[in-house]
């Protein structure tokens, strides 16, 4: 998962970074101002967006009013130090999907991260499940058929953005840009080999194969175990 | 406390003045009925004297008496009378008296005495008359001098002087009675604009600043100076009041993220285990994020002291700008060499400014730090004090990246985001050049900034300039400190 953080306190951007890098393991950019918060926000690659209010350039409220102006459905959580009803019914209003009172928890943060990133993806419960693949998103824990996977945190990621997507093919860009941060493109010759890795994990003692490749569109989680066919593509 | 009541008051002080009034109208319409009556009382008096000697008559005896006859006289029966010749002889009396005290009628001439009847009081006239008796025919006579002696009851007179008096204080009562509850309903009425005035200032509370003053209140003549004064001291008030709700949301805006730092930095180290390198990093950034905590109390405080001198008087002193100037260009001497930036300093005399000496040094030193926090190395950073006619002039040039022309009219604001890398990032707080601008403000100055992208930016500052207060330094002792960069 991406997330975006528009703050302008330097060292609050970098320690919200380094929490939801080091705990859930997201891909994490920064902007330091409403203006550049925008122009990233609006190439739609962001899972969720972690916005302060008071930015310069653009205020914070401005620029998620021109977000959602344009369509943008990423799931946005406000970062607000100004408390108050009116507030809080504005910001609602006018999109925001949660918010966070200043100073705030920071387990309390990524788990409103992880909450809304679900309901983003449609999904409500923590656990979900494909098929007889079970991805538990709070343990960071893979099952399949009941008996537990090991993965590396790479592979743990593409898994659980792709049973989010279940039945969808999920592009290698897509993948790239949702998983790695602004820099993904030093990343994209190894996709390849964390796909084949977490086939090879999935399938271990098993012929369904869990993760379809669709040549040239990308890659697909099998949802129905019975419309598989064992071999179909390589 | 007792209240009073300004139209009880107005009333109470014109009834008294129309009592005052009343008293002296009665006693003095006493004194002129007594005397009138007194003067018709004694003219009666008179009358009936005249009368009585009229009626003295020639007794026709050898003796050449006189007698009194009383046909065809009518005087009241409760009067009393004496009638005697030259001679002392009685010629005649009331029946209801035993005559006067002879040492009251003794003397010549005539008076006028009282004296009491039967308990009565009476008014007595003696009258000394000539009767001419027994005239021939070619006239002539014999002159005889006769002594009357009349009196009156004076109770007549005397109810009706009361009864004048009493109609008259009747009268003023009637007018003090109608006078008061005229006007109280006329006060009543005539207040009410002041009602409705005091109505509407009610109404204010510190969520409600709208004052409109009455229509009633602002024609009157008396109450439009207080309407309008009231009017204007809400609006300061609200623009107050909205100011220092805008500082207090600033500041908590700004403390939370402060503060959201710290605990943010520390939650970060307790995510996971990590080796005691971290944790000593994380500890002194924590430390740091302190630091910045305190800085931005302290400034804010000292913003909050600034500006609320601004609403006091001009008691703040008088300073010397050109000694603050030339001290704190000496205290950033190694800030500039740090930076490899060139520290000129162009002050030639004394400039004296309606500011406390803190007040020059804060805003020489917030200045220059801003200067020389946005100063490249090798480019030099200029102070100018340049003392005018009614004007001192203090101007801090840097050749820094400048400042976007859409961000200057924001610098000043408090909390400025102008551009961050012009705040935040070198350490600011947003807050000097508000504290700046404060200072100027209240000794009646004016602050701006001048920059354009890539050239520089400079600060000019003019301030009123004060008269040098008596003792002081000579200015070559203390220009001689200036450093030579």
């Amino acid at each position: 998962m991406r997330v975006l953080v528009v703050e302008d306190e330097v060292r609050l951007a970098d320690n919200l970074a380094a929490a939801l890098r080091e705990g859930p393991g997201f891909a994490v950019d920064c902007a330091e101002d409403g203006e550049l918060g925008g122009e990233l926000a609006r190439q739609g690659c962001y899972d969720l967006i972690v916005l302060d209010l008071m930015l310069p350039r653009v205020d914070g409220l401005t620029m998620l009013r021109q977000l959602r102006a344009r369509d943008n459905a990423t799931p946005v959580l406000i970062l607000t130090a100004k408390d108050g009803a009116a507030s809080t019914i504005e910001l609602l209003n006018a999109g925001a999907d949660d918010y966070l009172s200043k100073p705030f928890d920071l387990g309390e943060l990524i788990a409103r991260a992880k909450a809304l990133i679900r309901r983003g993806k449609g999904a409500s419960h923590p656990l979900l499940t494909v098929a007889d693949i079970e991805v538990n998103t709070l343990e960071q824990t893979v099952r399949r058929a009941g008996r537990l996977i090991d993965l590396s945190p790479t592979e743990y990621r593409i898994l659980e953005y792709m049973v989010h997507r279940p039945r969808v093919i999920v592009s290698k860009r897509e993948l790239l840009e949702h998983l790695y941060d602004y820099n993904w493109e030093h990343h994209s010759n190894v996709i390849e080999a964390h796909i084949s890795n977490l086939r090879k994990k999935l399938g271990a003692d098993t012929d369904q194969q869990a993760v379809e490749t669709l040549r040239g569109r990308g890659y697909r989680l099998v949802a129905e175990p019975a419309t598989l066919t064992p071999g179909s593509v390589g | 406390m007792k209240r009073h009541s300004l139209s009880r008051r107005l009333i109470s002080s014109v009834l008294l003045v129309e009592l005052v009034f009343a008293v002296a109208v009665i006693a003095l319409a006493a004194a002129y009925e007594r005397h009138a009556h007194m003067h018709s009382f004694d003219i009666m008096l008179q009358g009936r004297a005249d009368a009585l000697l009229g009626s003295v008559q020639d007794a026709e005896d050898p003796a050449d008496n006189v007698m009194l006859d009383r046909t065809g006289l009518e005087l009241p029966s409760e009067d009393v009378y004496e009638v005697r010749d030259s001679n002392g002889r009685l010629l005649g009396r009331s029946a209801n008296w035993q005559g006067p005290d002879p040492r009251d009628v003794a003397s010549t001439g005539n008076r006028v005495y009282l004296t009491k009847v039967d308990g009565h009081r009476y008014r007595v006239l003696a009258l000394h008359g000539l009767r001419v008796v027994d005239p021939g025919d070619k006239g002539g006579g014999t002159p005889r001098h006769i002594l009357v002696v009349y009196g009156a009851r004076t109770s007549h007179m005397w109810h009706e002087v009361r009864n004048a008096i009493v109609f008259f204080s009747l009268s003023n009562l009637v007018l003090l009675i109608v006078t008061g509850v005229l006007m109280t309903w006329l006060l009543h009425r005539g207040l009410a604009p002041m009602r409705e005035l005091a109505a509407e200032a009610e109404n204010i509370s510190i969520y409600r600043w709208k004052f409109q003053p009455p229509e009633s209140a602002v024609e009157t003549r008396e109450l439009a100076p207080l309407a309008s004064a009231l009017s204007a001291a809400m609006q300061r008030l609200e623009a107050s009041f909205a100011q220092q709700r805008r500082f207090v949301s600033d500041a908590a805006h700004e403390l939370k993220t402060a503060v959201a730092v710290v605990k943010s930095s520390l939650q970060l180290l307790g995510m996971r285990q990590r080796t005691t390198e971290e944790y000593e990093a994380g500890v002194e950034v924590s430390l740091m994020d302190c630091e910045r905590i305190e800085e931005i109390v302290a400034r804010m405080l000292t913003l909050a002291r600034a500006e609320h001198r601004n609403t006091g008087e001009n008691a703040a002193g008088i300073a010397d700008i050109a000694d603050s100037a030339i001290s704190i260009a000496q205290q950033f001497q190694s800030m500039a060499e740090v930076r490899s930036a060139t520290l000129t300093l162009a002050v030639r005399e004394h400039a004296f400014v309606p500011l406390s000496s803190e007040e020059c040094s804060l805003l020489c030193s917030n200045l220059l730090l801003n200067a020389l926090q946005h100063s490249p190395p090798q480019s030099e950073v200029r102070v100018v004090v340049q003392p005018e006619v009614d004007w001192v002039g203090l101007r801090i040039e840097d050749q820094g990246d400048g400042i976007e022309p859409a961000l200057l009219p924001h610098v000043f604001e408090r909390f400025s985001r102008g551009d961050p890398s012009r705040s935040r990032n070198t350490g600011g707080t947003g807050l000097g050049l508000a504290i700046c601008k404060a200072i100027v403000d209240r000794a009646g100055g004016t602050i701006v900034l001048q920059s354009e992208p890539g050239q520089g930016t400079t600060a000019v500052v003019r301030l009123p300039r004060a008269s040098e207060p008596a003792a002081t330094v000579p200015a070559e002792a203390s220009l001689q400190a200036t450093p030579s960069a």
